[in-house]
């Protein structure tokens, strides 16, 4: 085997950003992810790009909450569901949902905007929801409810399965992860969270199209 | 059936006659059946279960009564889905039993259930989809309950509507 | 902290310190039973119209406010019960001497308030106490969970068929993948008559799947119809009580049973309570659905659990928003059916609530299968707590409507059931059940026992099923075809339970013979010792029986 010097340097380097990745969330107990720089565009518009999927977020998701349930930084969060989407060749689309905090109308309104008909909708805490245009907006294509199952590979998967999607493919839905004790950890805190989340709905405004920073 | 081949009417037509009196019968409203029944109202200790003890009452929306239902038959696919549904009448005698227990909330259930029985599943559904918020205009609420009234003699279903249809204008609920 | 005490190292290592726990937050109604913002009660009638409720004006009601004031409370007892004491009235409720019909014709002139101000009178004994007394089926059942994270269609009938053999006479199964609610429907229904004819099986998804599902003929009953206690959160949930009580006729239409599905938490937890306690709210969710005339209410906080479980007094409100269920005359599905807590201790003591009282279904439902393939995000108690139950049962004298069951018995009605419904999916052009799915199925814990599925091919013969319109007659002729003439029968009988719509009633079910059984011709009639629902005679006979008994003859 040969190995040069440079591929060495540039395992231990991954090496290390992983480890320092792994101890982010203990790391963060207390300290708060840093918030997301966004650019507001004006009010979205429905696209007509069947090649994008369209990332529908509430409006405390990177500003006045920053990181999911188990402390994933909404940067991240982002990333992951972007690379996602691009590795399927398609492109991601970003909107400010105001009128709700709720992620299934979230992901709704998304699919509604998107030129490809596919959504995603995620709120601060980590819930989750794949949708397509024409159903009704409590059904949904994938729904990832609970928040603390919801994982950075869970948000690239689902990326990648909004974009098969959106290139009318059958993908297969990304595995469900099911873990009882999630409940009576985890629900208290996620009531909590969740009324700080609609504190910042502004239920007459419409949405808006915005870009980030990351 | 021996004597009705001396008749020379075959068990299958007998069968058919029934059927099709049964289904017109259907058609009229299912107050007017019921008033025809013993005092008028059926009574919960004496007529309940139905099934059980007043099988004379129970037929499927087809005409068919409930011993007439058999696995030979549904195997023979002599027997369609048609003949497994509820009838109308059925539920107004339910309503009666559910009001001679002073349940008189569960008989307006089955009676606005009574009248939708004439309404197709798809049609149904859709009239579901459109009572949900911010789905229809005013106009389309009232025209919604207009056809119930006029296409499917829905007229408790169609006051319902037209109370929704006010509570939502006066809540914002209606399409934006 | 320098130095720990051992006690206390030990105390924290214990299951019940990894719930989370929160402090009342008034404001945004994280409090179980008592907010100050909660209304007082009060009701002013007008020409036969109520014309201001709980404090409120008729202008300012809002849309749940109107439904009640019309659809639900009874104008011509209202000033009578209103009248009466809270305290008065909470004593009628455990008091033996006044019968459950005097309470029931009364209850109906409440308002929300005067509910949540009668029960915050009363201890959870006294609740239990009126559990007992007030509860619409004279004989208490269960209903239980049958799911599993694979969605794979030969454990679920399996398990089905264990379930409704043991004695659950509700199976409940909702999916991992939206799309395969039909399959896991028809499982349920081919797997469950296996077990025990009679048993009622439902499929919990989104409202209008739900019922198309129903109409076919695929499930005999629905609960998963929400209500909630705020118009915001009703909203946001895309209904209104209009849109749910007219759903609600449309299930009866087709003959088909339903309840609708509450508890407390769920508004604060979808974070519009308006600061009102989660009692309150629920109350209010009790009182739409007795106004739309559904005849029973699943309730118990269900899947918010984790927020009345989190803040004092949560478990005893859970217990109170049953009672309030059954002292409108509605059947009452108690909860118990949702992971709540990681302590033994702590998820026991919560089931003995309804338990002990007995309810028209304890548990709502059981998880008939393990924890892990519990896609309700996992039940109280599941498979591996059988034993356990059947203990509780035999050392209380108490019926939790589980009996006591052989292991080959249990292994040939789980093979039939995996069988039955391979010969539906060959009938019904499914991707095929393999005989290793079938052996597997039988003798399986749970899905860690099953191979995977062809996801895409199963989804897109589930489309295509539907498509071509098939209904619960096909299964039938499915089921005959192939010889299993039994269970093609119970199932015809299921349907033929919809044509005569005696099971629309409250608190309906049926025994293994297709009687139906409900709060009509087994109402009620505890009316202090010696009435009532018992266990005894042959019943106790067959609970006391268990396994693990040693025959004083065999020693």
């Amino acid at each position: 085997m040969n190995i040069s010097e440079d591929m060495v340097k540039e395992i231990i380097l991954e090496v290390f950003q992983q480890m320092q990745g792994a101890d982010a969330p203990a790391a963060n107990q207390v300290a708060q992810a840093a918030p997301l720089q966004f650019r507001e565009i004006g009010e979205a518009k429905p696209g007509t790009d069947r090649n994008e999927v369209v990332i529908g977020l509430p409006p405390a998701f990177g500003t006045a909450m920053t990181q999911t349930i188990i402390h994933i930084p909404h940067r991240d969060v982002l990333k992951e569901v972007m690379a996602g989407i691009e590795e399927e060749g398609l492109k991601a689309r970003l909107v400010r949902v105001n009128r709700t905090a709720d992620v299934g109308f979230i992901a709704h309104e998304a699919a509604k905007l998107s030129g490809s008909g596919i959504g995603i909708g995620t709120i601060s805490r980590g819930t989750t929801v794949i949708h397509q245009r024409d159903l009704q907006p409590l059904q949904n294509l994938e729904l990832f409810s609970q928040s603390p199952l919801v994982e950075r590979e869970t948000f690239r998967a689902i990326g990648r399965n909004a974009a098969q999607y959106a290139k009318g493919e059958h993908p297969n839905p990304v595995p469900v992860r099911n873990d009882p004790m999630a409940r009576p950890k985890y629900q208290g805190l996620a009531a909590l969270l969740h009324n700080k989340e609609t504190q910042y709905v502004k239920p007459d405004m419409a949405s808006t199209e915005m870009t980030v920073q990351l | 059936m021996a004597q009705s081949k001396e008749m020379n009417i075959s068990p299958d037509v007998i069968a058919e006659a029934v059927k099709r009196a049964m289904a017109a019968l259907g058609q009229e409203s299912a107050k007017g059946v019921a008033a025809n029944n013993l005092n008028g109202t059926l009574d919960a200790q004496r007529d309940y279960p139905l099934a059980e003890k007043r099988p004379d009452l129970v037929k499927s929306a087809s005409g068919l009564a409930l011993k007439d239902i058999t696995l030979d038959k549904a195997v023979s696919g002599e027997i369609g889905f048609d003949d497994v549904k509820i009838r109308p009448e059925t539920l107004e005698y339910q309503a009666q039993i559910a009001e001679s227990i002073h349940r008189p909330k569960i008989a307006a259930n089955l009676r606005r259930a009574a009248e939708m029985t004439q309404i197709p599943d798809e049609r149904l559904l859709e009239m579901y989809g459109m009572l949900r918020p911010y789905r229809c205009t005013k106009q389309e609420l009232l025209d919604l309950a207009n056809d119930l009234e006029t296409k499917y003699q829905a007229r408790i279903c169609a006051g319902f509507v037209r109370e929704a249809c006010d509570v939502y204008e006066k809540r914002n609920r209606l399409k934006r | 902290m320098a130095k720990r005490q051992k006690r206390f190292e030990v105390l924290a290592e214990r299951a019940v310190n990894e719930d989370g726990f929160i402090k009342e937050w008034i404001d945004v109604g994280l409090v179980a039973m008592d907010s100050p913002n909660d209304p007082s009660a009060s009701i002013k009638i007008e020409n036969g119209k109520v014309a201001e409720m709980d404090g409120k004006r008729r202008e300012d009601f809002d849309m749940i406010d109107t439904w009640i004031a019309d659809h639900t409370i009874d104008t011509a007892v209202a000033e009578e019960a209103m009248a009466l004491d809270s305290l008065k009235i909470a004593r009628m409720l455990v008091d033996i001497n006044v019968p459950r019909a005097e309470i029931v014709r009364l209850s109906v002139g409440m308002t929300p308030a005067k509910y949540v101000d009668v029960l915050k009178k009363m201890n959870v004994v006294e609740l239990m106490m009126a559990m007992q007394k007030l509860r619409p089926r004279r004989t208490p059942s269960n209903q239980a969970h049958v799911t599993n994270v694979k969605d794979t269609p030969a454990l679920l009938a399996a398990d089905a068929a264990e379930g409704a053999y043991r004695g659950f006479s509700e199976i409940e199964t909702t999916v991992g993948v939206v799309r395969y609610a039909p399959m896991n429907a028809l499982s349920l229904l081919v797997g469950g008559q296996v077990g025990r004819p009679g048993v009622l099986a439902q499929c919990a998804v989104e409202e209008a799947l739900e019922l198309t599902m129903g109409m076919r003929g695929l499930t005999h009953y629905a609960e998963t119809v929400s209500v909630y206690g705020t118009e915001q959160v009703f909203v946001d949930g895309d209904d209104t009580p209009w849109s749910k009580a007219f759903l609600a006729s449309a299930y009866a239409s087709r003959g088909l049973k339903m309840r609708f599905t509450s508890g407390t938490g769920s508004e604060v937890q979808m974070g519009y309570a308006e600061g009102k306690s989660m009692l309150y709210l629920e109350i209010r969710c009790v009182m739409i659905t007795k106004g739309a005339g559904v005849q029973g209410l699943q309730n118990g906080s269900i899947s918010v659990v984790g927020v009345p479980g989190a803040v004092p007094s949560g478990v005893r409100a859970m217990l109170a928003e049953n009672v309030a269920t059954v002292l409108n005359d509605m059947e009452v599905a108690s909860g118990n059916d949702q992971t709540f807590t990681h302590s033994p201790i702590r998820n026991t003591a919560r089931m003995l609530m309804q338990f002990l009282p007995g309810t028209d279904f304890i548990f709502s439902g059981y998880s008939a299968v393990p924890n892990y393939d519990n896609m309700f995000a996992g039940s109280t108690h599941d498979v591996d707590d059988y034993d356990d139950m059947l203990v509780l049962q035999r050392d209380l004298q108490v019926d939790m409507s589980l009996r006591p069951v052989r292991e080959d018995d249990v292994i040939a009605v789980r093979n039939k059931a995996a069988r039955a419904l391979q010969a539906v999916f060959n009938e019904l052009r499914l991707p095929p059940i393999t005989d290793e799915e079938v052996d597997a199925a039988t003798y399986a814990h749970g899905t860690k026992d099953m191979g995977d599925r062809n996801i895409a091919e199963d989804l897109r013969a589930i489309d295509e099923f539907m498509q071509r319109g098939t209904t619960g007659l096909d299964v039938v002729r499915a089921l005959a075809k192939h010889g299993f003439n039994d269970v093609a029968e119970s199932v015809l009988n299921m349907l033929k339970g919809k044509v005569s719509g005696d099971y629309l009633h409250t608190s309906a079910i049926f025994d293994e013979n297709f009687n139906v059984v409900a709060a009509i011709n087994d109402l009620n009639d505890y009316e202090g010792p010696g009435t009532g629902y018992r266990l005894e005679g042959e019943r106790w006979e067959l609970l006391k029986d268990i396994r693990a008994a040693i025959d004083p003859e065999d020693v």
